[in-house]
Formats: C-alpha cells, sequence, structure tokens
C-alpha cells in the first residue's frame, strides 16, 4: 500500500515542522513593516486594571518620594518595557522622585540602563537616585526595609531618605517591577508586613499573573499590571494624558505598533492548533498504518 | 534605537552585536545547530562574568572587605560572614559536619524567612479575601460567594489519597475543571506575550537595524 496523497502535500507534510517558525517570523515581519492598522489596537478597550494603575500614579502619593523596585528578567523585560517607562513617564511628570533598587542581578543590569535612559531624558538629577544592588533576594528584600540607603549615595535626595529612616518606610509609594526571582509576592510577603502603611503597585510579566493577581484583587497590591493588553491600555491611557505627553523626559516607547503582527502571528498559532487537533482525528493513511 | 543602548558610536556597535547575536540565535530555526550553541555559551559565559562582576563590585568589596578594612572592631558580624563563607568556600577539605554549617545557615533562614512570609502575607490575607462576611451584600456578596465555591473546589482537588465519596470526587472534579479553565485563559494571554516579545525582536530587527519604516 503506498501514500495516495500528492507529492506535494507529503513534502509539505515533511518540511512544515521546520517552515512553521519561519512562516511565523515572516507574518511578523510582515506585520511590523505594515505598521498600525485602524481599529485594530492591542490595548484593551476598557481596560479596569490599566484606569487603576493610572489613578494610582495620578494620586498624591505618587508625586513624593517613589522606591522602584527593579527586577525584571532579561528574558521577559520587552514584553513589559512599554508599561514600565509609561509609568515612569508619569511619575517624572508629576514630580516625583525616582530610587532604583534592585535584588537581582538580571534586575541590576536593566535599571542601570533604565537610570541611564532617564538621566539623558532631562529628568532632574535630583530626582534620581541609584540605591544600587542589594545581595541576598528576600533577605536583602528584609534588610532594605531597615536600610535602603548606600553609604555612598549623597545628594538632597539620599539625605532626606536618612533623615526619615533610610529605610523602605522613607518612602510614599513603591513601583515594583518584578521578574520570577523577585516580585510583588516577594514584596506582600517580607515587606507589607513590615510596612504595612506602604503603598505598592506591580507590573509584571503575563507569566507571573496567576501569581500576582490574588493580591491585586485583595487589596494587597494597590494596582497591578500584569497582561500585554491590559499594559498595552495603561501605555495608551499615558500616551493621551496632556500632562505626561509631549514631555521630553517621558519617551514612553518608540517600539513598532505590535497589534497587526501580533494578530498575524495568533492566527497563524491557530491554525497550527486546527491542524494539530485534526490530526487527532484524521484517518491515517495507508503508508502511516503500514508504519505504525 | 530601543532605548536600551543609545550611545552615539559605541550605540552602533551594540545594535550590530544584538542584531547579529539575534540573528545567529535564530539560526536554530533553519536547522543549523552549530551557530546556536555558540550563542548558549556566549550567554553562559557573559552572564558567568557579569555575576562576579557584581558580586565582586557591589557586594564583597562595599559590603564585606572596605567595612572591614576601615573598622574592624565595629563588625562582629561581618567577620561571622567572611568565616562562614571561607568554610564554604574550603568545605571540600572539612569535615562533613563543618562544611556543612553555612549550607544550614542559608537554608534555614531561607525557609524561614519564607514561611513566615508566606503565611502572614498570603495564606492569612487570601484566606480572609474568600471568606464571606456578614455584612456584604450585592456585588461584594455575590462576589465572595464566587470566590468561595472556587476556592473550596479547588481545594477539594488537590486532596489526594483519602478516601472520597462519589459526590467529593465530583465536586473535585469541578475544581479541576475550574482550573484547567484557568489555565487555559492563562495559556492564551501567554501566547499573546510571548508573539509580543517575538515581535519586539522582529521590529528591533526591521525597523532599528535595517532601518525599514522608521
Amino acid at each position: 500500500m503506498t501514500d495516495r496523497r500528492s507529492p506535494a502535500i507529503r513534502a509539505l507534510r515533511r518540511i512544515g515542522p521546520r517552515l512553521a517558525p519561519l512562516t511565523l517570523i515572516a507574518v511578523i515581519v510582515i506585520g511590523v513593516v505594515v505598521g498600525s492598522v485602524g481599529g485594530l489596537r492591542l490595548g484593551a478597550p476598557r481596560s479596569a486594571a490599566a484606569w487603576a494603575f493610572q489613578a494610582a500614579l495620578d494620586g498624591a502619593v505618587a508625586r513624593g518620594r517613589v522606591l522602584v523596585a527593579f527586577d525584571p528578567d532579561i528574558g521577559t523585560y520587552a514584553e513589559i518595557r512599554p508599561a514600565v517607562r509609561a509609568a515612569l513617564a508619569q511619575l517624572a511628570a508629576h514630580g516625583a522622585s525616582l530610587s532604583f533598587i534592585s535584588f537581582s542581578p538580571e534586575g541590576r543590569a536593566l535599571a542601570v540602563a533604565e537610570l541611564d535612559r532617564l538621566g539623558r531624558g532631562s529628568v532632574q538629577a535630583s530626582h534620581l537616585l541609584d540605591l544600587g544592588f542589594r545581595a541576598g533576594a528576600e533577605a536583602g528584600l528584609i534588610g532594605a526595609v531597615r536600610s535602603a540607603i548606600p553609604d555612598a549615595a549623597s545628594g538632597a535626595l539620599a539625605d532626606g531618605l536618612r533623615a526619615d529612616g533610610g529605610g523602605v518606610a522613607a518612602f510614599d509609594m513603591t513601583l515594583v517591577v518584578g521578574g520570577t526571582e523577585i516580585g510583588p509576592r516577594s514584596w506582600v510577603e517580607q515587606v507589607a508586613p513590615r510596612v504595612p502603611q506602604l503603598r505598592a503597585l506591580a507590573i509584571v510579566p503575563t507569566v507571573l499573573e496567576p501569581l500576582a493577581a490574588p493580591y491585586a484583587r485583595s487589596g494587597q497590591l494597590a494596582a497591578l499590571l500584569a497582561t500585554t493588553r491590559d499594559a498595552a491600555a495603561y501605555v495608551d491611557l499615558v500616551r493621551g494624558d496632556p500632562t505626561v505627553a509631549g514631555r521630553p523626559a517621558t519617551t514612553i516607547s518608540d517600539l513598532p505598533p505590535a497589534a497587526l503582527p501580533i494578530l498575524l502571528g495568533m492566527l497563524l498559532t491557530l491554525g497550527a492548533l486546527a491542524d494539530a487537533i485534526a490530526a487527532r482525528f484524521r484517518r491515517p493513511t495507508d503508508g502511516e498504518e503500514i508504519a505504525a | 534605537m530601543t532605548g536600551l543602548v543609545d550611545l552615539g558610536d559605541g550605540g552602533a556597535v551594540a545594535l550590530w552585536v544584538a542584531a547579529l547575536a539575534t540573528l545567529v540565535t535564530w539560526s536554530i530555526l533553519f536547522g543549523v545547530n552549530r551557530p546556536f550553541r555558540w550563542s548558549q555559551r556566549l550567554l553562559a559565559g557573559l552572564a558567568t562574568g557579569y555575576l562576579a562582576l557584581i558580586a565582586i563590585r557591589e557586594v564583597i568589596v562595599p559590603g564585606l572587605v572596605e567595612p572591614l578594612l576601615a573598622a574592624p572592631a565595629e563588625h562582629p558580624a561581618l567577620w561571622i560572614a567572611l568565616g562562614l563563607g571561607i568554610v564554604l568556600l574550603g568545605a571540600r577539605w572539612l569535615p562533613p559536619a563543618i562544611g556543612a554549617l553555612p549550607i544550614a545557615v542559608l537554608l534555614g533562614a531561607t525557609a524561614a524567612f519564607a514561611l513566615g512570609g508566606a503565611i502572614v502575607g498570603t495564606v492569612i490575607p487570601q484566606l480572609a479575601g474568600v471568606a464571606l462576611y456578614p455584612s456584604a451584600t450585592g456585588g461584594a456578596l455575590s462576589s465572595g460567594i464566587v470566590a468561595a465555591i472556587t476556592a473550596v473546589l479547588v481545594l477539594l482537588a488537590f486532596v489526594h489519597g483519602q478516601p472520597r465519596s462519589r459526590a467529593v470526587a465530583g465536586l473535585a472534579g469541578a475544581g479541576r475543571w475550574i482550573m484547567l479553565g484557568g489555565l487555559g485563559v492563562w495559556l492564551g494571554y501567554l501566547i499573546v506575550a510571548r508573539l509580543a516579545l517575538l515581535a519586539d525582536r522582529v521590529g528591533f530587527l526591521v525597523v532599528d537595524w535595517l532601518g525599514i519604516g522608521r
């Protein structure tokens, strides 16, 4: 018995698995080159999470001393980078001071890059403070509750924080940019019981959404951005905010529009999924029966 | 530029290195393994070097060496830490009981932090979150009922090894389906997120590197 399908289909089935990723990249390239398409938006249209996040960063405490706990993973940072930059832009535009601290080495590398970008983006030097890297992961986090300002830190902001105790409690708010190693869970479990008055907001990649979402629902996090659509909706809100947009310090994101490439990628993925499901129910050909 | 690097001529070099590293990593898509393995080794080497650098520059020197050299008598805890570190380094040549001491301290402290934090920060507040309060009305009451039922069903799904009645087994099955539903939603979000990452990288190559559509 022989396989009765045409040689072209057999060849396609043979090279299909290898072609699939290349096809995915090709359609995403097309999507990137075509750019934005009217009516197609990545952001969720009425995202409660995005509204809550923007409102939380518009509050009075977000105009004071903000601790940016910067521990994203290098692998997934690109996913949350536009939302992180929008949040930093909103804080900077409202006159908040930003003090960066990291508890993971990956977070530290990315924090240095973001600090450099903010410094070149005309955020006043007096409103930026690098608190550096704290070793020990959660133990380091607990240590920062008592003392977060390194001896080497200088300037009016560092002196003011030292005068208020020098620990996490000296800040008005914390923006947790989380990753796998240190994220909102660590902050809620280790810092919140020790500094209950501290307001914490978080931005995490989608992979951590199941871990972080319960804390937002229980009110342990003041606001949370944890999915690509909510993050994109928040970026759109900040772009449309006249108090933020247009300021030189607040370049939010210079990435190409991602809605079309993601839609094309989703369609291709769904096609592959449908093909896989159909293959389960497809009657095996004579050749495949023999092989089995 | 993506904003990660923008250092004039140095930025241009970084752009080219990043673009070539991306292409080398994607060589696995063409079935070419060797360049992909090079990129893995490059990543491992760079990560190791970076970790060593950050440990020396931001932890060991400012946190241990400098304070001990400046005021040796004022930091008894750092002497203990130094001693434990030396024991850890020399554990291979020391009796097992002594070599295990720093590891025991490390594991014990980590477990104490994690367990205490999990109970105070997660278990108790989350249990309070699914509790039904007599004062709740309207939307809060219905939301609370749904949360409590969901929590009970999902917790039942994790009860293993105990004899269960048919009703409890059915409820546990319902809990498993609720979990699967949640997992499905999360995986859907995850696919979008991974596509966003891929679109970001493709955008970097097409727009930032090749300059198409800039």
